[in-house]
C-alpha cells in the first residue's frame, strides 16, 4: 500500500545516504561534520520531492528519535516493513541521531514565519481530505467489495455503515464512490449514478423518495397522480425496455433522521432494495450501532437484512500514524513526536474522534504561535533562538482547554453570595432529595451566613441570584406560579463544587 | 452662593452618562493587555480570515459579563482591517430557534449584504441551497462569512438542523466561515448532539468577572474628565481630584465591597455608576461619597421591609400575633384567630393599643393589599370571610428587620417577638 510506505521508506533512503559517510564522527556532534553531511542529507532530501522527513523528528532531546524510529515499525501492519525496520533499527537510531542535529542546525521551521505557520495548520485542518486515507483500509475494501459484487452481478443490495462521530465514515465512502467509478470504467460496465442526500437536508422524510426519483435516468418526472414512493416501486417491479441499465448508488447519510414513529420510510427504503428489478446500491451511514436490529425486524424476516460496516472508534496508533500522515508532505518539522503522542493519547481515551485531535494540535499551533509572536515584542531582533516546535508543555495546554469544563473556574470567580448559595445547594442535595424550593434552600443560606456573620442578601435578591445561577447552567429552576415554591436542583456535580471552592477554609469547613 | 446650576455641571453629566451608556467606551481598557478575551478572540478570528480556513469559537460567561460588547469591538476592528473580505451574519436564539425562521433570516441578511433580491416565498429547501451556493461563492471569492449565534443554547434545543448543516458546511474546504455562538450556559456545548458537537471545535472564551486592580481602572477611566478646552479651568481639575478621593476613601471600598459580593458583573458597576452620577449635584457640580451610598441602596432595594417600613402600629401588631401562632407551630390561621390572640396579648401585657374589630379587618386589608399577607389557597373547602386561612409572605428576619428601623414601633412589640 503505497500509504504505509512512505514513512518506512523514508529512513531506508537517508540511511543509504548518510551511511556512505560513516565516520567516526557519528557520536560527535561537530560543526564540520555536521555541516558536511548536512549538504549531503540536503542533496539526498532533495533527490527525493516529497521525503517524509519529519516523521523523524527533530527535538532537542536524544530520547524522541530513537521512540520515534523504533514507533514506526508498530504502527505498519504488514510483516515485511516490520523486518525491514527490525533490521535498520540501530543505523537508523544513530542516523537519525545524526539527522536530527544537522536539521537542528539548520531547521527550517520557523514559527514565526505566517506562509509556514499556514501551511502547517491547512494540513492539520479537518476540512482538508487527505490524500490517501489510512487506518480504514480494512473497512473501505469490504464495502467497494460489496460495491463492485452489486454491479457485476447487477443485483441491487443494501449496505448499513455505522460509527462514531468523527471516525472518518464519510471520507470513506467519498473514496468509495470514487474507486467504483475508476472500477467500473476500467471493467467497461457502464458508470452508475449517484444520489447523495444528507438527511438532515430533508424537511419531510418522505422527500427522499422524490429526491431519487429525480435522479432517476429514465426521466420520469414526479406526476400528481401517485406519490414518488408509488412510482418508485411500480419502476421497480417492471421490466426494464434497456437491456443495460445502469445502477444506482444511493448514499443516505445521518440516516436516523429518517427514523419516524412508524419506521415508514426506512422500511420502504431498504425495500426498494428487494423489489425484483430494482438497480439501486443503498448505502446508509448512521451512529447507531444496532439501527438495522432495532428499526428493521421485518428486513430479517425476508432474508434481505442489509451488510453491516462498522467503524470502529480509533485507537491510540491509529490517531497517531493518521497525524503523521497529515504532515509527512510538509518540508520541515513542527510538532515533537511525543507531543503528538500524548495528543493521540488523550483523544483516544476520551472518545477516538479524529476532528477533536486535529483541533488540539491546531489549538497547540496557536498556542506556540502566540508565544513566539510575544518573543517577537520583546526582542524584535536576533534569530529564532531555539527550534521551537510544538513541545508537550504546548500540548498538555491546549489539552486541557479542549477537555476542560469551565464550571470551575466559573465557581471560583462568582461573587460572594452566589457562592454561599452553591455551598448550601450542595448541601442540600447531598442526601436522596434532588430537588428542593427556593424557600428551602433560603433558610440554609441563612443558616450559614449566621454562622459567618455575613449580613444575609433578602429574598428579593436571593431570588434574582438563583435566577442567575440557573442561567449559568449551575442550578436548575423550575417554573411554579408563586415564586417561593419554585422548585430548585443542582446541575454541576457536587465533587466539582468542592473542588472550585477547596481554597477557602470557610467553605471547606462548610462542606464537610 | 445662589441655587444657579453650573453649566459645566449640566455637560461633565451628560458626558459621563454617555460613556456609561456606550459599550465599547466602557470595554476598551478592559482589553489592552493581550491577554484578554480581547486579544484572544482577534487573534482567533484574524487569523482564520487570513488563511482561509474555518473556525467555531464559543463565548461563555455570565450575562452582563461583556461578551456582545467584545465581540462587537472585535467585528467593528476586523472590518476596518479588512474591508472586503468580511461579511457578518447575526442570529438571536430567542428569536429564530426555529430552523425555517433561521434559514430565512440568514438568507435575507445574505440577500441585504450582496444586493441580491430576497423573496419571501422561498422555501426551507431552496433557503439552505442559496446559503449553500452563496457559502461556496464567498469561498472562492475569500470572503469569510462570520456567523454570530447569541443565545446560543437556544439553539440547541430540538433537532440541532441550523447547527449542524451550519458547521456541515465548515468541513467542507469551498466554504470559508466561522461561527461564533454567545451564551451564558457553561455547558452550552455539552448541549450540543454528538454529531454536531464533533463538529464544533471546541474552543470557548471564559468571561469572568475583572479582578480588583481593573475595575479601579475602569472607575478611573469612566469618572475622569478630559482636559479639554470645553470645561471652565479650574472645573476638571477639582472634578478629578475630587475623584480620586472618593475611590481611595475606605468607605467607598466597603461599599463597592457590597456591591460585588451580590453581583460582580461589569453591567452592575455601570448601573450603579450610572445611578451615582445622576444624583450629582448640580450646584456644585461635584460628586460625593452620598451620591454612592444612596445609589447602593437604590440598587439593593428590600421592598418587603419597606412595607414593613411604612406600616401602622395596628398593622404591626397583627404580624406579630400572626408571626407567634406560626412560630407555635399552628400552620393555618384566620382572622379570627389572629383576633384571639391579640386579645391574649391585650390581657397578658395591657398594652394601650387595643382596637375593635371592624379597624382591625380594614388593617388586615391594608397588609393584604401591601402583599405582606395573603390567603392561601384551598383545594375544596371554600370558607368565606373571616375563616379563610391566611399566611405571612415575608420571613421572620424580614419583620425582625422591618420592627427595628421603624420610626416608632413599641418596645414591647420586639420583646413579643423575640418570644
Amino acid at each position: 500500500m503505497p500509504a504505509i510506505a512512505g514513512p518506512s521508506s523514508s529512513p531506508q533512503k537517508h540511511v543509504v545516504g548518510s551511511r556512505l559517510e560513516v565516520t567516526g564522527g557519528l557520536r560527535s556532534a561537530e560543526v564540520n561534520t555536521c555541516r558536511k553531511r548536512k549538504l549531503r542529507s540536503d542533496s539526498a532530501a532533495e533527490v527525493s520531492s516529497s521525503t517524509p522527513v519529519n516523521s523523524i523528528s527533530t527535538p532537542m532531546k536524544w530520547k524522541s528519535p530513537r521512540r520515534c524510529a523504533v514507533s514506526i515499525p508498530k504502527t505498519a501492519d504488514e510483516e515485511i516493513k516490520e523486518d525491514s525496520n527490525g533490521n535498520l533499527a540501530s543505523p537508523v537510531i544513530s542516523a537519525v541521531k545524526n539527522l536530527s542535529v544537522c536539521l537542528d542546525v539548520e531547521s527550517k521551521w520557523n514559527p514565526r514565519d505566517e506562509e509556514q505557520m499556514k501551511a502547517v495548520k491547512e494540513a492539520l485542518h479537518v476540512s482538508k481530505a487527505p490524500s490517501t486515507v489510512v487506518c480504514r483500509e480494512d473497512e473501505q475494501r469490504r464495502v467497494s467489495e460489496f460495491v463492485k459484487s452489486c454491479m457485476e452481478q447487477n443485483k441491487a443490495g443494501s449496505l448499513y455503515i455505522c460509527g462514531c462521530p468523527g471516525t472518518g465514515k464519510s471520507l470513506s465512502m467519498e473514496k468509495v464512490r470514487q474507486q467504483a467509478d475508476d472500477w467500473a470504467k476500467q471493467a467497461g460496465l457502464p458508470c452508475s449514478e449517484t444520489v447523495s442526500v444528507n438527511c438532515t437536508s430533508l424537511t419531510k422524510t418522505t422527500d427522499i423518495f422524490s429526491k431519487i426519483l429525480g435522479k432517476n435516468e429514465s426521466g420520469s418526472k414526479a406526476n400528481g397522480s401517485s406519490s414518488p414512493l408509488q412510482q418508485l416501486q411500480s419502476l421497480f417491479s417492471q421490466k426494464q425496455q434497456q437491456s443495460s441499465s445502469k445502477m444506482m448508488l444511493i448514499i443516505a447519510d445521518e440516516m436516523d433522521y429518517l427514523i419516524t414513529r412508524d419506521r415508514g420510510v426506512l422500511h420502504e427504503l431498504f425495500m426498494l432494495t428487494t423489489l425484483p428489478f430494482s438497480r439501486c446500491i443503498l448505502i446508509g451511514v448512521a451512529n447507531a450501532i444496532d439501527l438495522a436490529d432495532r428499526f428493521l425486524p421485518k428486513l430479517k424476516s425476508l432474508n434481505c437484512k442489509p451488510l453491516v460496516v462498522t467503524f470502529r472508534a480509533y485507537s491510540k496508533e491509529q490517531i497517531l500514524r493518521i497525524l503523521q500522515e497529515r504532515l509527512v508532505a510538509l518540508p520541515y518539522v513542527a510538532f515533537q513526536s511525543n507531543a503528538l503522542e500524548i495528543c493521540a493519547r488523550k483523544v483516544s481515551a476520551a472518545s477516538g474522534d479524529m476532528r477533536k485531535a486535529l483541533c488540539v494540535c491546531r489549538s497547540a499551533l496557536e498556542i506556540l504561535e502566540i508565544e513566539a509572536r510575544g518573543s517577537i515584542d520583546q526582542e524584535p531582533q536576533g534569530p529564532v533562538p531555539e527550534c521551537q516546535v510544538v513541545k508537550m508543555d504546548h500540548m498538555l495546554a491546549a489539552l486541557s482547554k479542549t477537555f476542560k469544563s469551565p464550571v470551575v473556574d466559573t465557581i471560583q470567580s462568582l461573587p460572594q453570595h452566589q457562592q454561599i448559595i452553591v455551598c448550601s445547594a450542595a448541601k442540600a442535595f447531598r442526601g436522596s432529595k434532588k430537588d428542593r424550593t427556593i424557600a428551602e434552600l433560603n433558610k440554609l443560606y441563612l443558616e450559614i451566613c449566621k454562622s459567618s456573620t455575613i449580613t444575609p442578601a433578602g429574598i428579593t435578591e436571593f431570588t434574582n441570584m438563583c435566577t442567575v445561577l440557573n442561567d449559568q447552567g449551575i442550578l436548575k429552576l423550575s417554573q411554579a406560579r408563586d415564586e417561593k415554591l419554585r422548585r430548585v436542583s443542582l446541575r454541576v456535580d457536587e465533587a466539582d463544587i468542592t473542588f472550585a471552592l477547596k481554597e477557602i477554609r470557610f467553605f471547606r469547613n462548610c462542606l464537610l | 452662593m445662589g441655587k444657579e446650576i453650573i453649566p459645566a455641571a449640566e455637560k461633565s453629566l451628560n458626558l459621563i452618562r454617555g460613556r456609561l451608556c456606550d459599550p465599547s467606551y466602557v470595554f476598551r481598557p478592559l482589553s489592552a493587555s493581550s491577554d484578554s478575551n480581547y486579544s484572544k478572540l482577534k487573534f482567533i478570528v484574524s487569523t482564520s480570515i487570513t488563511e482561509g480556513c474555518n473556525n467555531s469559537i464559543l463565548l461563555l460567561g455570565p450575562r452582563g459579563s461583556g461578551k456582545a460588547a467584545v465581540l462587537d469591538l472585535v467585528v467593528g476592528d476586523l472590518l476596518e482591517e479588512f474591508p472586503d473580505s468580511v461579511s457578518l451574519i447575526r442570529l438571536n436564539g430567542l428569536l429564530h430557534s426555529d430552523d425555517n425562521c433561521a434559514f430565512k433570516e440568514i438568507a435575507r441578511q445574505l440577500c441585504m449584504e450582496h444586493h441580491l433580491l430576497f423573496s419571501k416565498m422561498a422555501s426551507l429547501d431552496e433557503n439552505s441551497q442559496f446559503i449553500v451556493a452563496m457559502l461556496r461563492e464567498c469561498g472562492l471569492a475569500h470572503k469569510t462569512i462570520i456567523f454570530v449565534l447569541d443565545e446560543f443554547d437556544m439553539f440547541a434545543q430540538g433537532k440541532q438542523r441550523l447547527l449542524y448543516s451550519l458547521l456541515d458546511a465548515m468541513q467542507s474546504v469551498t466554504s470559508q466561515a466561522v461561527v461564533i455562538g454567545l451564551s451564558s450556559r457553561l455547558d452550552a456545548d455539552q448541549l450540543l448532539e454528538k454529531r454536531v458537537r464533533s463538529r464544533f471545535s471546541h474552543r470557548k472564551i471564559l468571561f469572568l468577572p475583572p479582578s480588583r486592580e481593573e475595575f479601579d481602572g475602569l472607575l478611573e477611566h469612566l469618572l475622569s474628565l478630559p482636559a479639554d478646552s470645553s470645561f471652565p479651568n479650574g472645573y476638571v481639575s477639582r472634578f478629578n481630584e475630587k475623584i480620586k478621593n472618593i475611590t481611595s476613601d475606605t468607605r467607598f471600598k466597603d461599599i463597592l465591597r457590597t456591591l460585588f459580593n451580590a453581583n460582580s458583573t461589569v453591567n452592575s458597576l455601570l448601573k450603579f455608576i450610572f445611578r451615582a452620577v445622576s444624583l450629582m449635584n448640580l450646584e456644585s457640580g461635584l460628586l460625593s461619597l452620598e451620591n454612592f451610598k444612596a445609589a447602593l441602596s437604590s440598587m439593593q432595594r428590600q421592598p418587603k421591609l419597606e412595607a414593613v417600613r411604612d406600616c401602622s402600629i395596628l398593622e404591626l401588631y397583627l404580624l406579630v400575633c400572626m408571626r407567634r401562632l406560626e412560630v407555635k407551630e399552628q400552620s393555618a390561621y384566620n382572622i379570627i384567630s389572629v383576633m384571639k390572640e391579640y386579645k391574649t396579648i391585650h390581657d397578658s401585657f395591657q398594652t394601650s393599643d387595643y382596637y375593635a374589630q371592624n379597624v382591625c379587618l380594614r388593617a388586615f386589608e391594608h397588609l393584604r393589599e401591601r402583599q405582606v399577607i395573603c390567603y392561601t389557597e384551598n383545594r375544596g373547602q371554600s370558607q368565606t370571610g373571616e375563616y379563610r386561612p391566611m399566611k405571612l409572605l415575608i420571613s421572620a428576619s424580614e419583620l425582625h428587620q422591618g420592627m427595628r428601623s421603624h420610626a416608632c414601633c413599641p418596645a414591647i412589640l420586639l420583646k413579643l417577638l423575640d418570644h
